[in-house]
């Protein structure tokens, strides 16, 4: 147990002093975070609609008052010139032409210029003005309405995308940290002849392998705890789940990575052919994994791949236990999957990864 | 007297194949108790897996080896902490410290080490709070003496600790051999430089393909080949290149 604790404190200490691996396990993802929560994919998208009129009554200028308040639009004013080119630019979604009057019969249509790349939002600006054009009418013609809707605010709490991102994140830089850590540091240990110095002591290959492997795993705790800090202190995140239950999952899922970048540093004759292996099986996973964007937004085929890969179970997990409170109850489908992807790719590592190369005699 | 030095090592009809290739063929030699022995020969005669396999790192093919009276392949572990090893390529743990290297290296044989008395044996005192990264040749060479001391072993084993070392490095090296020999140590080293080997080896065996072609004391195979009839132009010179040199520059290391 001595060489254990003494070499797990010794590897510790490597690992913090090392740039290379602070790089990957915690500056990489901390500036995606900054950067993907302070661009705020959340705030609701206003619509830009032109607006160009001639010489307008007061009831036009009256409609268009109106028209401004709606706090969906963001309303430009121009010349019809002026609009169409911002059109053309697509920077408008819709520019209506307004007659100089508006009320009473016989009045002349507006003409509304519709952005066709930008359809969806344009039928949304244009539906919102028949709305409104149908409720002036109503009460121009003083008819009572068969029926009104009586709002009452509910405190839900909506997910933001640093909130969906958040657990995400964790997943992805406990995957980096632990496959890039010990696929090239063990790697370069063998390559460099300090496996074959440490098979020459009394120390057993496993003393050595565990107090590395312990190491990570203490700093994927760490990693997961600086994000939820982090994710507290600048976006005021919600998280509703069990923080032990959290734990639990970050140490499975580093276990299974581990085993991974085991298995990486068993398969690499030489530190050069790392980043080619290693980047193979975690390249996709940066995409596929959930982390940015939810699996359901994928297409069907390829979301049958994505369902199965070890990243997509750590982060729907640790996003399931995040936002929603979820226990294990609910998400034994991804522990099961984390577990049964452990015991595979550990088993790998034992396989692939020797001391010391197999003797032919 | 007893009359007799005790055998530390004892090897046996040791073979090592690879395949069809036979790198150790059938080798016999005993090591005493304090002695220096050196294990010379060209590259690929056989010097490095003959070493490994008494270090218990590589498995001999037949043969027998007993380190201290202990069998080396049934006992490896017990062997592994007996002996100290300095390895051909001498790589560290990056990141730490050399105080925290050696304690790190001590924790492996589960003992707790005085680190700086350790680095005072082989003077990088002043390197304690350096990296291994940051140091020379020649002090890498020390440090890697003094990671193979810290469980206090009873055989050192140097595998070429002078190779790519300028003459003044050498000769601290050539120093601090007689200083683990002094301390009651048996050192086993390998080297292709004959100087070194009659500086430092009470007795040196000869390898070439495999098998030991001489073995004796420096001077008893000098005198074999002298008797045997060999004679080469006598160029009385009493100094060489490598005395002007060091005339030149000094003993001093240049670290």
């Amino acid at each position: 147990m001595y060489t254990i604790y003494k070499l797990t404190i010794a590897s510790l200490k490597m690992f913090v002093r090392s740039r290379q691996a602070l790089f990957f396990t915690l500056f990489m993802p901390f500036i995606i975070m900054l950067v993907f929560g302070y661009i705020g994919f959340d705030k609701p998208q206003l619509s830009d609609v032109g607006i160009v009129t001639h010489s307008p009554a007061a009831s036009t200028q009256q409609f268009i008052d109106q028209v401004s308040k709606f706090p969906t639009l963001t309303i430009h004013t121009g010349t019809l010139e002026e609009e169409q080119e911002q059109l053309d630019e697509g920077n408008r979604s819709v520019v209506l032409d307004i007659p100089d009057t508006i009320s009473g019969t016989g009045a002349s249509p507006i003409t509304a210029y519709v952005n066709a790349g930008k359809a969806a939002e344009a039928a949304g600006v244009l539906s919102v003005l028949n709305q409104f054009i149908s409720q002036a009418t109503i009460a121009a013609a003083n008819i009572q309405p068969i029926a009104t809707i009586s709002e009452q605010e509910v405190n839900a709490h909506n997910l933001r995308y640093i909130e969906f991102l958040l657990p995400g994140l964790i997943a992805l830089s406990i995957m980096q940290m632990s496959v890039f850590s010990v696929a090239f540091l063990f790697t370069q240990y063998k390559e460099k002849g300090v496996l074959k110095r440490i098979l020459a002591s009394p120390m057993k290959p496993f003393q050595f392998v565990a107090s590395n492997a312990i190491t990570r795993l203490i700093v994927s705790v760490a990693q997961a705890a600086i994000f939820i800090i982090a994710g507290l202190v600048l976006f005021q995140v919600h998280i509703v789940g069990s923080y032990i239950l959290l734990a639990l999952c970050v140490v499975l899922g580093a276990l299974m990575f581990l085993g991974l970048g085991f298995t990486i540093s068993g398969i690499s004759k030489t530190v050069d052919s790392v980043p080619a292996i290693a980047n193979l099986v975690v390249f996709p996973q940066l995409f596929l994994g959930g982390t940015f964007f939810a699996i359901s937004s994928m297409p069907g085929w390829l979301q049958a791949v994505a369902q199965f890969l070890p990243l997509t179970y750590f982060s729907t997990a640790l996003r399931e236990i995040m936002t929603k409170g979820t226990g294990l109850a609910g998400i034994w489908p991804d522990v099961l999957g984390m577990v049964v992807w452990g015991v595979v790719l550990i088993a790998l590592a034992t396989v692939t990864f020797r001391f010391q190369e197999r003797e032919a005699a | 007297m007893m009359g007799f030095m005790a055998n530390i090592i004892e090897v046996k009809n040791l073979v090592k194949k690879y395949g069809d290739f036979t790198a150790v063929n059938d080798i016999t030699f005993s090591v005493e108790d304090g002695e220096t022995f050196g294990i010379l020969g060209p590259n690929g005669a056989g010097k490095t897996t003959t070493l490994e396999m008494i270090e218990s790192l590589k498995r001999p093919t037949s043969g027998t080896i007993t380190l201290d009276g202990h069998d080396v392949v049934k006992e490896g572990d017990l062997v592994k902490s007996l002996i100290g090893v300095q390895l051909q390529a001498s790589t560290f743990f990056e990141n730490l410290n050399l105080v925290e290297l050696l304690e790190t290296f001590g924790a492996m044989y589960n003992r707790k080490i005085n680190a700086m008395e350790l680095l005072d044996e082989v003077q990088l005192t002043d390197k304690a709070k350096s990296q291994s990264k940051e140091l020379s040749g020649g002090q890498r060479q020390r440090l890697s003496i003094a990671i193979g001391l810290v469980n206090d072993p009873k055989v050192l084993f140097l595998d070429e600790p002078t190779t790519g070392l300028d003459p003044q490095a050498r000769r601290n090296l050539w120093d601090l051999v007689e200083l683990v020999k002094r301390k009651g140590k048996t050192v086993v080293l390998t080297t292709h430089y004959m100087d070194e080997a009659e500086v430092l080896c009470n007795r040196v065996a000869i390898m070439d393909a495999g098998k030991i072609v001489a073995m004796g004391t420096p001077k008893s195979l000098i005198e074999k080949l002298l008797a045997s009839g060999f004679s080469k132009p006598i160029l009385q010179q009493q100094a060489n290149l490598e005395d002007v040199f060091l005339n030149l520059t000094g003993h001093a290391l240049r670290d």
